[in-house]
C-alpha cells in the first residue's frame, strides 16, 4: 500500500517536472578533443578531432539568452577531455561572473596541482573524474600505461578539498566487475566521499567489443553489489541514472528512476546543436545555437524528451513498468528508434528467472 | 508559490532524497556554491604604485594566484569562518623588494575586495 503511494507520487512528481521543465543543467561539449582513446568511448573522440573546439563567446551568446535563471542551475563542461581546453578557467570564471555555477568532468589525466588551483580559483564548484578498475583493467579501458597513476593523483588532490563536490564514476565491465569490492577499498582509503557506477551500452567503440558489456547475471552482480554496499554506508555508492532496474528500483539510487533529459538537463554539443545529453543520439537535436535563440528552443522545443510516448514501441509497447520506465534512458534510443537497445529490467529478470529455474 | 508547494509536496511524499538535487547520469554532482570571491589590489606603501608579482595564498590550503600589471588579483576560495591570506613578494628584486604580509578575514558571508600595501623592505 505504502509503496503504491510513493510509486502513485513520483509518477505525479515527474508529470509535474516535466510540465515545469526547469533548466537546471547544462551540458558544454566544449572540446570532442581527447588525449586518451578509450575502448569504451561513446562519442569517439580523438586526440585530433575534426571538430575545432566552440569559441567561448558563442556559447556565452547562446547561455545569455536564458530568461530565468533557476537556482541551482550549473553549467557541466564535458568533451572530449576538458582540461586540452588553455581557456578553461577564463570560461569558468566569466561563467561565475554570470552569477552560474559550473563543474567539470575529466578523464584526470592532465588534473595536477597546478591546475587543481587553477580551476578552485576560477570557482569550479563540481567534479566527476573516471576510475574505471584496478591498475590494470583501469589502463586496459582506458588504452593507457600511464592512466591509472594520473587518475589516483587527481583523485587525492580533489579529495584534499572541501570546496569541490566530487564523485568517482565507474564503467563497470567484465574486466572490472569482480573488483568493485578492491575499488571500493581502495576509493575509502583516499577519502572519497562519492561513488557512481555505470555499466555501458553498445554504442560508439564500445560496439564492437564485448568484453565492456555486462552479461544479464553480472548485471545483478552489480546490483546486489550497489545495494549491499548502500546498506553499509561506508561510501555514498549509487547506480547511475542510466536506466530503469525493477525490483531494485528503490535500493540502488537516492530516488527512483527519472531520465531528465530534455526536462532539467540541456546541452549545447559542440556544433553548436541544442539537445540534453551529450551521450544521447544526435539526431534527437533540437536546434542550433548558431540558427535559433538557445532558450527558445529550450523551452519551446524537446517535445521528444517531455512526452515519452513514442518509445511505446518494440519490447516498451507491451511493459507493465512503461510508467515508471517511459522507454529507459534516453540514451538507449539509437538509429530507426524502433526498440530500446538495453533494457535493464529484462536483463535483471532474465537473470532471475534464470536462477529460479 | 503555490505551484512550488504542491511540487514540494508531491516530491516529498515520493519519500526520495535527492528529488531536487540530482546529477545527470554522465554528469557531475551538483555545486553547492561554498565559496566566496576574494579580490583585490596590492601596492607599494612608498610609491603608492601597484605591485606585480606578489604571490597572494591562503594559509592551510594549497590554493595561491599572482598579481598582475595593476597589482590586481582575484580567486574563488572555500567559505570558512576564517581565513589568513599570506602577501609575499617572492620574485626578489624585479619588482621591487616587498615586506610580506598576512591579512586575517573574518567575515566572509560574501565576496571581499581587499586594497593591500606594503611597505619596502
Amino acid at each position: 500500500m505504502l509503496s503504491s503511494l510513493i510509486k502513485y507520487s513520483f509518477r505525479k512528481f515527474k508529470v509535474s517536472e516535466t510540465k515545469r521543465h526547469e533548466l537546471n543543467y547544462l551540458f558544454w561539449e566544449c572540446t570532442t578533443r581527447c588525449n586518451l582513446n578509450c575502448l569504451h568511448c561513446g562519442s569517439d573522440c580523438s586526440k585530433n578531432s575534426v571538430n575545432k573546439d566552440m569559441p567561448a563567446e558563442d556559447f556565452f551568446e547562446a547561455i545569455d539568452t536564458i530568461k530565468r535563471i533557476p537556482q541551482n542551475f550549473t553549467v557541466v563542461f564535458t568533451g572530449g577531455e576538458p582540461l586540452l581546453r588553455k581557456d578553461l578557467e577564463l570560461c569558468g570564471k566569466e561563467l561565475r561572473r554570470r552569477g552560474f555555477k559550473w563543474s567539470m568532468v575529466s578523464n584526470g589525466h592532465l588534473y595536477d596541482k597546478e591546475r587543481h588551483i587553477s580551476l578552485l580559483n576560477a570557482g569550479i564548484g563540481a567534479l566527476t573524474i573516471s576510475l574505471d578498475g584496478l591498475k590494470e583493467s583501469h589502463n586496459w579501458l582506458r588504452n593507457n600505461e600511464k592512466s591509472f597513476d594520473k587518475v589516483m593523483n587527481a583523485v587525492q588532490l580533489a579529495a584534499s578539498s572541501n570546496r569541490l563536490n566530487f564523485d568517482i564514476v565507474t564503467c563497470v565491465n567484465q574486466r572490472n566487475i569482480n573488483e568493485l569490492e578492491q575499488i571500493k577499498k581502495l576509493l575509502i582509503s583516499k577519502n572519497v566521499k562519492a561513488w557512481r557506477l555505470f555499466t555501458i551500452i553498445p554504442i560508439g567503440r564500445a560496439v564492437h567489443n564485448p568484453e565492456l558489456l555486462l552479461t544479464d547475471n553480472q548485471l545483478v552482480q552489480l546490483m546486489d553489489f550497489i545495494a549491499a554496499c548502500r546498506k553499509s554506508k561506508e561510501i555514498d555508492i549509487k547506480f547511475s541514472c542510466e536506466g530503469y532496474v525493477g525490483k531494485y528500483e528503490p535500493l540502488v539510487r537516492d530516488s527512483f528512476f527519472f531520465c531528465r533529459a530534455g526536462i532539467n538537463i540541456g546541452s549545447i554539443l559542440i556544433d553548436g546543436s541544442i539537445s540534453a545529453c551529450p551521450n544521447i543520439a544526435r539526431s534527437f537535436s533540437q536546434g542550433n545555437i548558431y540558427k535559433d535563440n538557445f532558450y527558445s528552443v529550450w523551452d519551446n522545443k524537446f517535445q521528444p524528451f517531455r512526452n515519452r510516448d513514442w518509445t511505446r514501441i518494440g519490447q516498451c509497447k507491451t511493459c507493465k513498468d512503461f510508467k515508471d520506465c517511459q522507454g529507459n534512458g534516453l540514451h538507449n534510443w539509437h538509429g530507426e528508434k524502433n526498440n530500446v537497445l538495453v533494457c535493464h529490467k529484462e536483463k535483471i529478470e532474465t537473470a532471475t528467472y534464470r536462477e529460479h529455474r | 508559490m503555490k505551484r512550488n508547494v504542491i511540487r514540494q509536496i508531491v516530491g516529498g511524499l515520493s519519500l526520495t532524497s535527492a528529488m531536487f538535487v540530482f546529477q545527470a547520469c554522465y554528469g557531475t554532482p551538483q555545486d553547492f556554491g561554498l565559496d566566496l570571491l576574494i579580490e583585490g589590489q596590492v601596492k607599494s606603501k612608498t610609491s603608492g604604485l601597484p605591485i606585480k608579482g606578489i604571490k597572494v595564498s591562503v594559509a592551510d590550503n594549497m590554493q595561491y594566484t599572482w598579481t598582475n600589471e595593476e597589482g590586481e588579483f582575484s580567486f574563488y576560495t572555500e567559505m570558512l569562518e576564517e581565513l589568513t591570506l599570506r602577501f609575499q613578494d617572492v620574485d626578489s628584486i624585479k619588482n621591487g623588494l616587498h615586506v610580506d604580509k598576512d591579512t586575517v578575514l573574518t567575515d566572509l558571508s560574501k565576496d571581499i575586495y581587499l586594497d593591500i600595501v606594503l611597505e619596502e623592505k
